[in-house]
């Protein structure tokens, strides 16, 4: 099995960029560049992954060169490639607008470090292969974010950190106890392993705890129902390049990890997490939608519109037929592309204001003061979101209604129909009152001083409309996907071959331990 | 000996969650501290087989040596709990320089 240097390239090029961002700390344009330069060849090692693995399968780096499961191995299997994709697409468009960004904290120093390691975090967790390393990863995720928010311009990005930092210091802390009950239970840290010994359907005393408190942090990650509540106060006050980020792919991984609970971990208890997550699906399309309907400020809204969005992805893994499965697959990946463009378009707004929030009070009519590229963007945007054709949100909701049809689930796919319409209720109402009314003189700034980047959304909104009208290759790479998460062999022995068949313990447990 | 091992953590993690769920902000960091080291306390159980034999050592008398890979794993948890801690710390301490007070009930700008 070779080891593929391009999965770690992924991982560290931004760490390595993060560490000469700061070495540049009193030269702003210098650090912008170099952040841009470390994400570019982040964005073509994640692809020339993918390319890999469709061609020649899963890719995989044993870290040392240790035999799994002894040591840390990096896995791509076609899941994880395409999760992180989309991810270091997202997060390329996020630089790109931070570069020509006028907010006051992406001056700041340590901000586009904080951006390369927050993609570290996410980009690793998603690669590996091994639950500990998940872990160290999701926890450099959580302490760049967090400090990411605090520096924001708006004042109220503190006090959203603090509540964060506690809120998931305790998700991170339940993960680490369901590591260690695995550990307890199994001896081993390995996704391959652990889903090899779980498959021969022994339960020991802490494997269904261990499994809870997984679901619980996975749960937490995503702002699923219960645990939703940091979430508008989180994402709103955060600087415009990284809400973007955070609501479209830092979310995700949420998803990413209840897709491996259900179809490489614990598949036998996999139909009981199913039936969790379609309630917990349900009700957070509708807190979410009606959330986004109420609120006072167009980047809540967005905010509450990805919690509602989640609830579709979960209820395609919810319903779990392969069809549902890709559908989730394609709905997390348009979303990630339509949301961060909306939310750079809402960043574009709200810096055209003297206080710099996006309260509907402040940026209604703002934008026909601005060029009518925002507008037509921000229509684009919103109605890729509400699944009007030709966009990919219609591709991405057509999937899942098709796949909820096919499982015969109907009052889900009913209630989840009725939820759309609100979307398209909420979106055309903002375009309507940004871009079509009276501007307030009071709190508008009239004079255009230009500089905000229109490229970001630009392409971004893009790749909406060719992922929309050409949706044939997205589709097949999520059908091959589901093909491969199928039957969890795929996955164990593009780990080590060995670990399949069983060599390595034909003698009893490993002895490893000398005694 | 294992009683009492697991009496303790389960004596701190009660601790733990008690403290983190108080108002006052640097008790309730505190608690963090205390519930981290707590689960450090579980995962280092896990890995001592029975007796305190040292993880690499010829000298075995009675009972097997313990497994180096979980305190491998504490040292790493540690290192992660403590950066955690550093910046929750320092966040704590510039909310309490600006809202003058470590009540987390009054820090509540965002309800407004």
């Amino acid at each position: 099995m070779e080891n593929n240097v391009l999965i770690l390239g992924a991982i560290f090029i931004p760490l390595a960029g993060a560490i000469t961002t700061l070495i540049f700390s009193r030269n702003n344009r210098a650090q912008r560049y170099i952040a841009l330069g470390a994400s570019i060849v982040a964005w073509l090692c994640s692809i020339g992954v993918l390319l890999m693995t469709l061609d020649e399968g899963p890719q995989t780096y044993r870290m040392g060169d240790w035999t799994p499961p002894f040591g840390i191995v990096m896995v791509a299997d076609l899941l994880s490639a395409l999760f992180v994709v989309m991810s270091s697409t997202v997060l390329l468009g996020g630089i790109l607008y931070a570069v020509h960004c006028r907010d006051k904290c992406v001056t700041h120093p340590a901000f586009m470090a904080l951006f390369l390691s927050m993609e570290t975090g996410l980009l690793g967790a998603f690669y590996t292969g091994d639950i500990f390393t998940l872990f160290v990863f999701m926890e450099l995720l959580v302490l760049s974010s967090v400090s990411l928010v605090a520096i924001s311009d708006n004042r109220l990005g503190l006090e959203a950190a603090i509540k964060y930092i506690f809120i998931s210091s305790m998700g991170t802390l339940f993960l680490l106890l369901g590591i260690a009950a695995i550990y307890a239970t199994f001896g081993t840290l390995n996704f391959a392993d652990l889903s090899r010994q779980l498959s021969t359907g022994e339960r020991p005393l802490l494997a269904r705890p261990a499994a809870v408190m997984l679901m619980g942090a996975f749960l937490l990650k995503s702002a699923v129902f219960p645990f939703h509540w940091w979430q508008p106060d989180f994402h709103t006050t955060a600087p415009t390049p990284v809400h973007a980020v955070l609501s479209s792919v830092v979310v995700k991984i949420g998803v990413y990890g209840m897709i491996r609970m259900t179809t490489l971990l614990f598949i036998e208890e996999a139909d009981l997490i199913r039936d969790w997550l379609l309630v917990l699906g349900v009700v957070s399309i509708f807190f979410g939608s009606l959330g986004a309907l109420q609120t006072y400020d167009g980047k809540r809204m967005l905010a509450y519109s990805t919690f509602g969005q989640i609830g579709f992805i979960l209820l395609g893994i919810a319903w779990g037929t392969p069809l549902a499965l890709v559908a989730a697959i394609v709905y997390a990946f348009n979303h990630a592309f339509i949301k961060s463009a909306m939310l750079m378009l809402m960043g574009v707004v709200s810096s055209r204001t003297k206080t710099k929030t996006a309260r509907f009070s402040e940026i209604a009519g703002v934008g026909t003061k601005m060029p009518w590229m925002i507008g037509a963007l921000y229509l684009l945007g919103g109605m890729a979101l509400a699944g009007v054709p030709p966009m990919n949100g219609f591709i991405s909701k057509l999937a899942l209604v098709r796949s909820g049809i096919h499982a015969e689930q109907w009052v889900s796919v009913g209630l989840a129909v009725g939820a759309g319409l609100i979307t398209l209720i909420y979106t055309s109402r903002t375009w309507q009152h940004v871009f079509q009314r009276k501007p307030d003189e009071t709190t508008v700034k009239l004079k255009d001083t230009g500089g905000d980047s229109m490229l970001a959304p630009g392409l971004l909104i893009g790749a909406c409309i060719v992922l929309g009208l050409y949706a044939t290759p997205l589709y097949d790479v999520a059908e091959q996907t589901v093909d491969q998460l199928r039957n969890p062999q795929n996955y164990i022995e593009a780990v080590d071959p060995a670990l399949w068949n069983g060599d390595r313990y034909a003698s009893g447990q490993p002895d490893i331990f000398g005694g | 000996m294992d009683v009492i091992f697991a009496l303790a953590t389960g004596a701190l993690f009660g601790l733990g969650v008690f403290q983190i769920l108080r108002r006052d902000l640097i008790k309730a960091a505190m608690g963090f501290a205390i519930l981290f080291t707590a689960i450090n306390l579980f995962i280092f159980a896990t890995g001592a087989y029975d007796s305190d034999v040292a993880a690499y050592t010829d000298q075995i008398e009675n009972g097997q040596v313990s497994d180096p890979l979980v305190q491998a794993l504490v040292l790493t948890a540690i290192v992660v709990s403590f950066g955690a801690l550093a910046l929750l710390l320092a966040v704590v301490n510039i909310v309490s320089a600006r809202y003058e007070t470590l009540d987390s009930d009054q820090v509540d700008a965002l309800q407004k």
